[in-house]
């Protein structure tokens, strides 16, 4: 090969070389480009057919409710906010029309973004209302569905007026904004993921996405906001929380001071008698401390587990099954509260309670440091009290202790007092937050409903369909596990090594082809006479249980030694079909004998062929001619050897006479000496 | 992705320049002949990576919601000793009303904490124990791939070397060899066909399998906590209504808090001197 002719090789396999990786490199941008263009048809496709469906239920369904005789109550109030959200829908998918671009085209990502962005304070105006008066909807759906006469024909009004569609109540309809403002996040998140960072559109994709849970974040806040102010509206009667608000410092500090009169009417004023009713203040304050400091720390645990909760992202882990409804419901359910449910629970949690506690905690040090002191001066006020003549100092010291204990005394139960109530409102707090939570989950959960199979179920009954069904899936399982592993780790067919074939042998001859085990995968002995074997050692079985009856624990042979070895890792080992062909050697009169392997003839004593009537030569296995002077003999054809050697004298090739007269040449260890049968 | 294109990359080179550039070294133990074609073997490749992903999903699903029900009871418990504490704290036997609503409030907690293990214990049942199992197949099937590797491995090794005597001059002992050589290679081609046919029938079936096997699993987890949810609903609008004060948005607690801390703070005994 010259050096022109090798280079241009090299530059053959160079250009080869960079069509194959590119090529490879380019499939794979194709397979992304096409999952992001999915997703973003996916949104505009979703957003279209949920504008039709808003038009025709406050078009035609509405419309049509309206004939009904009489009208149903309230219709109206029903469809009150649905313009809003109509509109900006409308809105939204004009501006991606008006722009002429296409879904395939790389700029419609940008114009997608940029139209969400410009309409989204629009966008929480508009679902801001619908979602905070969607329990109204609720409410008077409910009283239609009072009235049996009245629901039948609105159901049937819905029926006729959307046939296509398999719906059973006006929720149905009225639902889909509050799903469609929370699955905005899940769409964008899609897009986001197929999307390269390189891409020109990404980082406005990136605020967009970020935009659509704020959204969400504000409706909701908007909604709590409007469920307060309602219901401030309505009258309260005179409940425990209004016991405890009437609860003040005052009382509290008369309660105590009350105790510190009745025990010195009773006794007189004793110094000691006094410091009980600082002893009573003063345990009282050391008892709310412990609780604030108790609370504060059950506080920080509860956060941290909330946390370590939000941490987990198990929405992430579809298993592939984005096309499923049960996945891709448990995707968006976990999507929102994990972005913005549990989130907003989490900041209003560190807000209202975590910090208030915490700055209430700090608060605790002045007066618990001023009771530490008052105790320092009223041991030195104990040593001078009872001197009639005082110096200025000892003056001093003495008016020191009455000055702290004074104040103390007047102002640890308003402490304690206003402590309590903060304590309380946060306990209360707390309690409303979780309401709160709750409410939202519940408002989520009411835009699946209709969706998942089983949601009709009585909890019993969906518990016991869920547990049978993953019985079931478990049983399926393991029977495709057991026939992975029957089928697929069946003994390991490879031809033998030399000393396999001596150990097949050995062990063949001593006890038996039935007995002869393979094993199938490394064993290393873990008790007394347990064997270590090598994956694919040949083994014979003695006995298919141990001493002491184990039948897991077989006692085999290994060729020599003799041990246990789990029954788990034994195949029985058959032969493989077609042994190498042995070498029988015809021998020549004054031939050499070799040594046999797998010998077909029953003695070793060389022979004559030629002139032993007693014995025939048959061809040991099928041969095919492959030139024309070979012969096609067949495995146990009677052949007459004309010539035990080629023309060249070559003894490895035989010249015979097969059936039918053939003459030709066949390996010589292609035949084999049997006794010749007595009819013949 | 850069083994299969270093594999690709040696099959062109091979086909492309099998018989000039035979002083590439890569060509030892490499069969001439095309064991398994090349679509073949791309969707034997395809099919087993997508097993593998979802081997690898599986397995962090499986974390994951470990993970977060272990938080999730965390939670619970940490929330049962907010109230148990503050209960068996002596301020709460200060007022009679006080008492009242420290034990209505430790009463939602424990009932939310039992509807919490409840929704555990189903969700341990019906997603995290199937996960595991789904998890445990895995193993085995990786281990028929091994095989089934080792086998083509074996089937090359042969086939090359019967090839190597089909290329030898035909004489005696070279077509004595050539026969053991392919006796030797039939029950290895068979036992790789077998492997490999069994292996493309299984691959895809079994990945398909996990829609019918996991759906109730996602069912079952969604029903869990609509259930959950709708208690804690109910049980904290009835408690807020004992216990809170009524009518309050965010912003007016926040002033009231801070109203109150300011009147601590006005105390003089508070001031740190």
């Amino acid at each position: 090969m010259t050096y022109e002719e090798l280079e241009n090789k090299t530059r053959r396999l160079k250009s080869l070389f960079f069509l194959l990786f590119s090529t490879e490199e380019a499939a794979a941008k194709e397979r992304a480009a096409q999952r992001q263009m999915l997703a973003i048809e996916e949104l505009v496709h979703s957003e279209r057919n949920y504008l039709r469906l808003l038009r025709l239920s406050s078009g035609t369904i509405r419309n049509n409710l309206q004939k009904l005789q009489p009208p149903p109550a309230d219709l109206d109030s029903v469809f009150l906010d649905i313009e809003d959200v109509i509109d900006v829908s409308s809105r939204l998918l004009g501006l991606l029309d008006q722009k002429l671009v296409q879904p395939g085209d790389p700029r419609f990502l940008e114009t997608l973004c940029e139209s969400f962005l410009g309409l989204s304070s629009d966008i929480e105006a508009a679902y801001k209302e619908y979602l905070a008066n969607y329990n109204q909807v609720t409410v008077v759906e409910n009283s239609y569905k009072q009235k049996e006469a009245l629901w039948n024909d609105v159901v049937r009004v819905i029926k006729t007026s959307a046939p296509e569609v398999n719906a059973t109540s006006l929720s149905f309809f009225l639902v889909m904004p509050v799903q469609r403002i929370a699955r905005y996040p899940l769409l964008l998140q899609t897009i986001q993921k197929h999307t390269e960072k390189t891409h020109p559109a990404y980082a406005l994709l990136e605020r967009t996405a970020h935009t659509s849970i704020a959204l969400n974040y504000r409706i909701n806040e908007y909604k709590r906001f409007r469920e307060v102010a309602d219901k401030y509206k309505k009258t309260e009667t005179l409940t425990i929380k209004d016991k405890i608000y009437r609860l003040n410092t005052h009382s509290i500090a008369k309660k105590t001071a009350r105790f510190g009169q009745h025990i010195r009417h009773e006794t007189g004023m004793a110094p000691k008698l006094v410091d009980e009713e600082f002893d009573a203040l003063e345990g009282f304050f050391y008892v709310l401390e412990h609780g604030i400091l108790e609370l504060l720390e059950n506080v920080e645990t509860y956060l941290y587990h909330l946390q370590g909760f939000l941490s987990c992202r198990t929405e992430e882990f579809d298993l592939d099954m984005d096309g499923e409804k049960a996945p891709i419901c448990y995707k968006e359910i976990t999507t929102a509260l994990r972005q913005w449910i549990l989130p907003t629970f989490e900041k209003r949690m560190r807000t209202l309670i975590r910090k208030p506690l915490g700055a209430l905690r700090d608060l605790l040090v002045g007066p618990r440091n001023l009771i530490r002191k008052r105790l320092d001066k009223l041991l030195d006020y104990e040593l001078i009290e009872a001197k009639s003549n005082l110096s200025y100092e000892e003056q001093d010291v003495a008016n020191t202790y009455r000055t702290m204990n004074t104040l103390l005394l007047n102002e640890l139960p308003q402490f304690t007092g206003v402590a309590l109530q903060m304590i309380w409102s946060v306990l209360g707090t707390f309690s409303c937050l979780h309401r709160d939570l709750a409410a939202d989950m519940e408002q989520l959960f009411q835009s699946f409903a209709q969706q998942l199979p089983h949601s009709s179920m009585e909890r019993g009954a969906f518990r016991e369909w869920a547990e049978s069904a993953v019985l079931e899936g478990a049983r399926r399982l393991e029977t495709l596990c057991r026939s992975v592993e029957h089928t697929l780790n069946g003994p390991v067919v490879q031809p033998l090594s030399p000393s396999s074939r001596r150990r097949l042998k050995q062990l063949t001859d001593k006890h038996g082809s039935g007995k002869i085990y393979q094993v199938v995968g490394s064993v290393v002995g873990s008790r007394d006479l347990d064997l270590n074997l090598a994956r694919g050692e040949l083994v014979a079985i003695i006995s298919e249980a141990d001493t002491r009856g184990d039948k897991r624990r077989w006692l085999v042979d290994a060729g020599g030694p003799r041990g246990y070895a789990p029954s788990s890792k034994l195949i029985r080992y058959h032969q493989p079909t077609e042994d190498p062909p042995p070498s029988p050697q015809l021998t020549l009169p004054d031939g050499v004998t070799e040594t046999r392997r797998h010998s077909y003839t029953p003695e070793s004593q060389p022979m004559t062929v030629m002139s032993q009537p007693c014995f025939q030569v048959l061809a040991a296995y099928d041969f095919t001619a492959t030139g024309n002077h070979e012969v096609s003999v067949r495995a146990g054809e009677p052949v007459r050897v004309l010539e035990p050697r080629d023309k060249r004298g070559n003894p490895e090739w035989s010249l015979v006479e097969a059936r039918g007269g053939a003459r030709g040449y066949v390996p010589s260890n292609y035949l084999a000496i049997a006794p010749r049968p007595p009819h013949h | 992705m850069a083994s299969s294109f270093i594999y690709n990359l040696f099959i062109f080179i091979y086909i492309y320049e099998s018989k000039s550039l035979s002083w590439i070294p890569f060509k030892i133990g490499q069969p001439k002949k095309q064991i398994v074609s090349k679509t073949v073997e791309r969707d034997f490749e395809r099919e087993y990576d997508k097993l593998q992903k979802l081997e690898d999903q599986t397995k962090k699903l499986h974390k994951d919601m470990k993970k977060s029900t272990e938080a999730d009871l965390a939670m619970s418990k940490a929330a049962v000793k907010i109230s148990a504490d503050l209960l068996s704290n002596p301020l709460c036997e200060q007022d009679q009303a006080f008492l009242d609503s420290m034990t209505a409030l430790d009463t939602a907690m424990r009932r939310m904490d039992s509807f919490n293990q409840e929704k555990v214990n189903q969700i341990q049942k019906t997603v995290i124990d199937p996960l595991k199992k789904y998890s445990g197949v895995f193993p085995s099937l990786n281990m028929a791939v091994k095989r089934r590797e080792q086998a083509l491995q074996d089937y090359k090794r042969l086939q090359s070397k019967a090839e190597k005597y089909e290329e030898k001059e035909k004489t005696g002992p070279v077509m004595v060899k050539l026969h053991q050589a392919r006796e030797e290679l039939r029950p290895v081609r068979e036992d790789f066909e077998a492997k490999n046919k069994q292996l493309l029938d299984e691959m895809p079936k079994f990945y398909y399998s996990r829609i019918d096997y996991f759906q109730p699993s996602f069912e079952a987890l969604i029903r869990a906590q609509v259930v959950y949810f709708t208690e804690m609903y109910n049980i904290f609008s009835e408690l807020t209504d004992q216990i809170d004060q009524a009518g309050l948005t965010d912003e007016q607690r926040e002033r009231e808090t801070e109203a109150k801390l300011s009147e601590l703070r006005a105390l003089s005994i508070v001031a740190d001197d």
